[in-house]
C-alpha cells in the first residue's frame, strides 16, 4: 500500500462538461452530434506561433516538427464556416453564459464585472483556428467536502475541440461537429492530503453540482476530467481526457506508481488509455498562451443579471438526495443511483407529471434498463424520453401493470415505429377489467374444486401475468373462494 | 483608453498600465497586470490580466482600492530594429517583398495580450521559414494602411516601388496588401507597369498572421515560389485556391475579384481560368491558362498618370437618374456603370437614365457599360434598349469587370481626354482585361 501522505501526493482537477444548449458557443450550429456522414473533408496545416518570450513555444515547435496534415470532416447542420475557420465568430451564446454563471454561483465564485473572451493557443489541430476560445466566468469559489472547503480556483466557459478520429503517419483526422460545443471548465486548487479515492469523490461532487442545473449534457464523451499529479521530488504531470469518473482514482494510482518507478520525472502532458494507464503526448505547454479574442467585445455582467440567477438557482444535489429519501420514500441506494443516473431529469419530470410510485419509476431507470441491456442486448438509446413518458402515463392510467414494463420496453425497442399502446396489444399485455378477472377466477375455481386457494392463485396468475396487479388476483380469489 | 475618472484614479495611486497590481472591491481581491483598455467595452472597467492568462474587467467604483505590487518590464512588446535584407545563400535569387499594410509577421505580446505588426525581414522568415529554401529576400514597406483606405495615389506609390525593385534586378516581387481592395490595386498595377518582365504577386491574408491557422504562410510561400520559378511576367494575385491548405491560384490582376467576405479562397478568377495553380508542399507550378506574357530582359516602365475624378455607379430598380447630374456638376471626367444583365439601365419614364447618359456623353464624359453579373460579356445590339444606350455614345466594355473598368478608365483618362481615343483605348486589351475567348470552365471557378 502506498502512503499518499508520505509521498506528498498533490493533485489538481480540471473538469470539463458539455452544456446542453441548442446552439454552439459562437455560431448557430446544432450541438446534437448525430450526423454520421461528412459532407466534405478539408485538409489544413498549422503554423507555430511564438510564445510570450518571443521564441516559438516548445509545444508549438514540437507539433510543428511533426509536420502533420489535419483532415477535418464537416457535418451537415452541425458545422458551418465558423467551425471551418472561414468566418468570424458570432456573438457569445447567451444561454451558455447563463448556465455557467449559474454553475459559478453554485460554487460560490465571484463573478468579474466584465468578461473577456481569450484565445488560448492549441497546436495539436483539434481546433481549426489553432486556438481555443475561453473566458473566465467565476473566480475564488469553493465546495464543501468532508467538512473542509475545496478551493475552486476558476470556472471558465470554453468551446469544445474537434474530436480525433484517426492518426496515421502524420495524417490526423478530426470530426468537426464537436468543435464549438459550449463547455464549462472547473478548476480546483491543489488538493493536498487526499487519497486517490477521495479525489475521485471530489470530482463526483463537482459533477453532481453541474448536473443539478439540468443543463449539462449526459452520456459518453460529454464529460472529460484532467488531473495534474505530482509527488515529492517529482514534477507536474498533466493527464488529459479521463472520460469515466470511475477511472480517476486508478489513473492517479497508476501515475503515482509510474512516477515512483522513474529515476527522474519530466513535466509532460499524457493521455489516458481505456485501462487507466497513460501515454506521453507532448511536453507540458507554457502557462500563459493567451491573448484577447478581438472579434468579440468584452461582455458586461450586470448586477441584476446575477441577482436574477441567484434567485433561481437549482436545488443543491445534497438537498435533492434528502428529498428523494424523505419525500419520495426511495431507499438510500436507489436515491443515490437515480441521482447519478443519466435519467435524473426525466425521472423528476415523470414523477411530477404522473401519479406513479417514484420507487417504481426509479427502478425502471436504474435497474430494469440495465437488465434489458445486459440480458437482451436492448438498444436503450432507441428508447426516447417521449417513450418513457408515454409508458408511465399508461401505468398511471392503469392500462398496464408494473410487472409488464420490461416486456413492453423490450418489444418497443425492437419496434420503435409501433405505438406503445399497439405494442402492449401485440404482446397481449393490455390490462383486464375487474369483471374479466372475476370471470377467470370463477372458471379456475370451477375446474379445480379440490385445490387449495394458494394453488388457485398460482393458476390464475399464470393466465393473467402482466395484465393485472398480483394483489388484485389474491383479493379476487379470496373473495370468490 | 480608460475614462478620465479611472485615469485620475490610477494617477493618484501611481499605477501605470503594465504594472502588477492588486485590486480590492467588496471584500474580493484580484491580482494581475493592469492592461490597456481596448477600444470596445466599458471605459470604467479596469482590465486585469490574471496569473492564469485570462483577462477580466472590474468596474471602477468608489470602493475600489488599488495597490501596486511591482513595475513590470515596460519594454515588452516594443519593436525591435527592423532588418531589411536577409541573404541565406548567394546562389539563390533575390526577391523583394513590398509592404503596403497588413502584416505577414505579427507578434503577440502575451504580457499585454496585444498583437502588433512587424515588417522586418527577420520576422517574416521566422513566420515563413520555407522562404529560406527559395530565395534571398529584401523587404520594403512603402505604406501602412488598411486596404479599405487605399487610394489611386497609393497605387502610384506601389507601382513605382515595384518598378524600382524590378529594375534593380530582383527575380520577382511580392506585394503584401489588405484583401478588401486587393483586386483594384492588382488592376491598377496591371495597367501602370508597362513592359513587365517578371512576376509580380499580390498577396493578402484572410486570417490574421498571429494565428496558427493563418493563410499567410501558404500564400507567401506559394507567391515566392511563383515569382522565383514561373515564367509568368504578369501582375497576379496569389491566394488560396480552395478552403484547404493545398494550393494557391495565381490569377490575372485584371480578372480577379474578392467573392467572399471571409473565406481563404475568396479571390476567384472571372471569365478565365487562373494562370497557374501553385502547389504548396511539393512546389509544383501547374499552368492552367497559357495566355500570359513571358519573362524578358526588358526594363519595366511606369505609366502612372491617372484621372481620379471617375465614378462607379451601380444600377438598381428605382435608381434616381439625377445621380448622373451630380457627377456632371461635380466635374467628373468619366463614369463606369455597373449595369444589369447584359448591359441595361432603366429606360422608362422618369426612371430612364437615357437622357442623363446622353447629357454626360455630350458634355465629353465617357460612359462605360459593365455588368453586375460579373461573369460574361456585355452586348450592345441584341436588345432594343441596349441599342438605345449604344446610340447615346456609351462604351460597352466587353466582359471587363466593373472594378477593372473603373481602374482602367481612370488610367485611360490620365493619358487622354479625347473621346475617340478614350473609346479606342478602353477597347484595347492592355493587360488581359478583355477575355477574347471565354472558357466554359471559367464560370464559378
Amino acid at each position: 500500500m502506498i502512503d499518499y501522505k508520505k509521498i506528498d501526493l498533490k493533485c489538481g482537477l480540471e473538469i470539463h462538461r458539455q452544456l446542453n444548449t441548442k446552439h454552439k458557443l459562437f455560431c448557430n450550429c446544432s450541438t446534437m452530434m448525430q450526423e454520421k456522414e461528412p459532407i466534405k473533408i478539408i485538409m489544413r496545416k498549422q503554423n507555430p506561433t511564438q510564445s510570450e518570450i518571443g521564441e516559438i513555444d516548445t509545444t508549438a515547435q514540437y507539433e510543428f516538427l511533426r509536420n502533420r496534415n489535419f483532415y477535418y470532416q464537416i457535418f451537415p447542420s452541425e458545422d458551418c464556416l465558423v467551425e471551418c475557420d472561414e468566418e468570424p465568430v458570432h456573438p457569445l451564446n447567451q444561454e451558455a453564459l447563463e448556465i455557467v454563471l449559474q454553475i459559478a454561483l453554485m460554487f460560490n465564485c465571484t463573478i468579474p464585472d466584465e468578461i473577456q473572451i481569450m484565445r488560448k493557443n492549441v497546436i495539436d489541430g483539434s481546433n481549426t483556428s489553432a486556438f481555443q476560445r475561453t473566458a473566465v466566468i467565476g473566480l475564488d469559489g469553493y465546495l464543501e467536502y468532508k467538512g473542509k472547503k475545496i478551493e475552486i480556483t476558476s470556472i471558465s466557459l470554453e468551446e469544445d475541440a474537434a474530436s480525433i478520429v484517426d492518426e496515421k503517419n502524420g495524417n490526423v483526422t478530426y470530426r468537426l461537429n464537436r468543435l464549438g460545443i459550449p463547455l464549462v471548465e472547473i478548476g480546483t486548487g491543489l488538493l493536498i492530503g487526499y487519497s486517490p479515492e477521495e479525489i475521485q469523490e471530489i470530482a463526483y461532487f463537482i459533477g453532481m453540482i453541474c448536473r443539478s442545473t439540468g443543463k449539462v449534457k449526459r452520456g459518453i464523451g460529454t464529460v472529460r476530467q484532467d488531473v495534474n499529479v505530482s509527488i515529492k521530488n517529482g514534477a507536474r504531470v498533466e493527464i488529459k481526457g479521463i472520460q469515466e469518473l470511475g477511472l480517476l482514482s486508478k489513473v492517479i494510482e497508476l501515475e503515482v506508481q509510474r512516477q515512483l518507478s522513474l529515476p527522474e520525472v519530466k513535466e509532460e502532458t499524457r493521455a489516458t488509455n481505456p485501462d487507466g494507464t497513460t501515454r506521453f503526448i507532448r511536453p507540458l505547454p507554457g502557462s500563459a498562451r493567451m491573448y484577447v479574442e478581438t472579434d468579440i467585445p468584452p461582455i458586461l455582467i450586470e448586477d441584476k443579471t446575477i441577482q436574477k440567477i441567484k434567485k433561481n438557482l437549482p436545488e443543491p444535489w445534497t438537498k435533492k438526495l434528502v428529498r428523494f429519501r424523505e419525500k419520495l420514500k426511495l431507499s438510500d441506494d436507489l436515491s443515490k443511483q437515480i441521482l447519478a443516473s443519466d435519467y435524473l431529469d426525466l425521472f423528476e419530470n415523470i414523477i411530477k407529471k404522473f401519479n406513479v410510485n417514484p420507487s417504481i419509476v426509479a427502478n425502471v431507470f436504474v435497474s430494469t434498463l440495465k437488465d434489458l441491456k445486459k440480458r437482451e442486448d436492448v438498444k436503450i438509446e432507441n428508447l426516447t424520453d417521449e417513450i418513457f413518458e408515454e409508458l408511465f402515463e399508461l401505468l398511471d392510467k392503469g392500462k398496464i401493470v408494473k410487472e409488464s414494463v420490461p416486456d413492453v420496453l423490450l418489444y418497443k425497442s425492437k419496434n420503435v415505429n409501433t405505438s406503445l399502446e399497439d405494442c402492449i396489444k401485440k404482446i397481449g399485455l393490455e390490462t383486464i377489467t375487474e369483471k374479466e378477472l372475476r370471470e377467470i377466477v370463477k372458471d379456475v375455481i370451477k375446474a379445480n374444486r379440490d385445490k387449495p386457494s394458494e394453488k388457485i392463485i398460482g393458476i390464475v396468475m399464470s393466465k393473467v401475468r402482466g395484465r393485472v396487479k398480483s394483489e388484485d388476483v389474491i383479493k379476487t380469489v379470496k373473495e370468490e373462494f | 483608453m480608460y475614462s478620465e475618472q479611472v485615469q485620475s484614479f490610477l494617477k493618484k495611486n501611481r499605477v501605470e498600465i503594465g504594472d502588477e497590481i492588486k485590486l480590492i472591491k467588496n471584500k474580493n481581491f484580484y491580482e494581475g497586470i493592469l492592461m490597456p483598455r481596448i477600444e470596445l467595452g466599458d471605459k470604467n472597467c479596469l482590465v486585469l490580466k490574471l496569473k492564469n492568462g485570462y483577462n477580466i474587467g472590474i468596474k471602477f467604483e468608489k470602493n475600489v482600492k488599488i495597490k501596486k505590487i511591482k513595475t513590470v518590464n515596460k519594454n515588452v512588446g516594443k519593436k525591435e530594429k527592423e532588418v531589411k535584407e536577409v541573404i541565406f545563400d548567394k546562389k539563390l535569387p533575390v526577391i523583394s517583398i513590398i509592404g503596403t499594410g497588413g502584416t505577414i509577421a505579427s507578434k503577440i505580446d502575451y504580457k499585454t495580450g496585444g498583437v502588433y505588426a512587424s515588417f522586418s525581414a527577420k520576422d517574416i522568415v521566422i513566420k515563413v521559414p520555407e522562404l529560406k529554401e527559395m530565395a534571398n529576400i529584401k523587404v520594403e514597406q512603402v505604406m501602412n494602411i488598411m486596404s479599405e483606405d487605399m487610394t489611386p495615389e497609393g497605387w502610384k506609390e506601389i507601382a513605382r516601388a515595384v518598378a524600382k525593385e524590378i529594375n534593380s534586378g530582383v527575380r520577382g516581387v511580392i506585394v503584401i496588401h489588405g484583401t478588401d481592395t486587393l483586386h483594384y490595386t492588382a488592376a491598377a498595377l496591371s495597367f501602370m507597369l508597362k513592359d513587365l518582365c517578371c512576376p509580380v504577386a499580390l498577396v493578402g491574408s484572410q486570417r490574421s498572421s498571429d494565428r496558427g491557422s493563418s493563410d499567410t504562410v501558404m500564400n507567401v510561400t506559394c507567391a515566392a515560389n511563383f515569382v522565383v520559378n514561373s515564367d509568368v511576367a504578369e501582375v497576379c494575385t496569389v491566394m488560396h485556391g480552395s478552403m484547404e491548405d493545398n494550393y494557391c491560384f495565381a490569377i490575372r490582376g485584371t480578372k480577379v475579384r474578392k467573392m467572399h467576405t471571409s473565406r481563404r479562397d475568396a479571390f476567384r478568377p472571372m471569365d478565365e481560368l487562373p494562370i497557374a495553380k501553385i502547389h504548396w508542399k511539393d512546389k509544383k507550378i501547374e499552368i492552367l491558362n497559357e495566355n500570359y506574357n513571358k519573362r524578358s530582359e526588358k526594363k519595366v516602365k511606369v505609366n502612372d498618370k491617372i484621372e481620379q475624378k471617375v465614378a462607379l455607379i451601380k444600377i438598381y430598380p428605382g435608381i434616381d437618374p439625377n445621380i448622373i447630374d451630380f457627377y456632371i456638376d461635380k466635374g467628373y471626367h468619366g463614369i463606369v456603370i455597373e449595369a444589369t444583365g447584359i448591359g441595361h439601365t432603366p429606360t422608362l419614364g422618369k426612371f430612364s437614365l437615357l437622357p442623363k447618359i446622353e447629357k454626360a456623353v455630350r458634355s465629353g464624359i465617357p460612359v462605360v457599360i459593365t455588368s453586375q453579373c460579373l461573369y460574361g460579356r456585355t452586348h450592345p445590339t441584341i436588345y432594343r434598349n441596349t441599342r438605345e444606350l449604344l446610340s447615346r455614345g456609351v462604351i460597352y466594355a466587353e466582359d471587363m469587370l466593373p472594378e477593372t473598368a473603373y481602374v482602367k478608365l481612370s488610367w485611360v483618362l490620365g493619358q487622354t481626354k479625347e473621346m475617340g481615343k478614350i473609346k479606342e483605348m478602353m477597347l484595347t486589351n492592355y493587360a488581359g482585361e478583355i477575355t477574347e475567348r471565354i472558357d466554359p470552365r471559367a464560370f464559378l471557378f
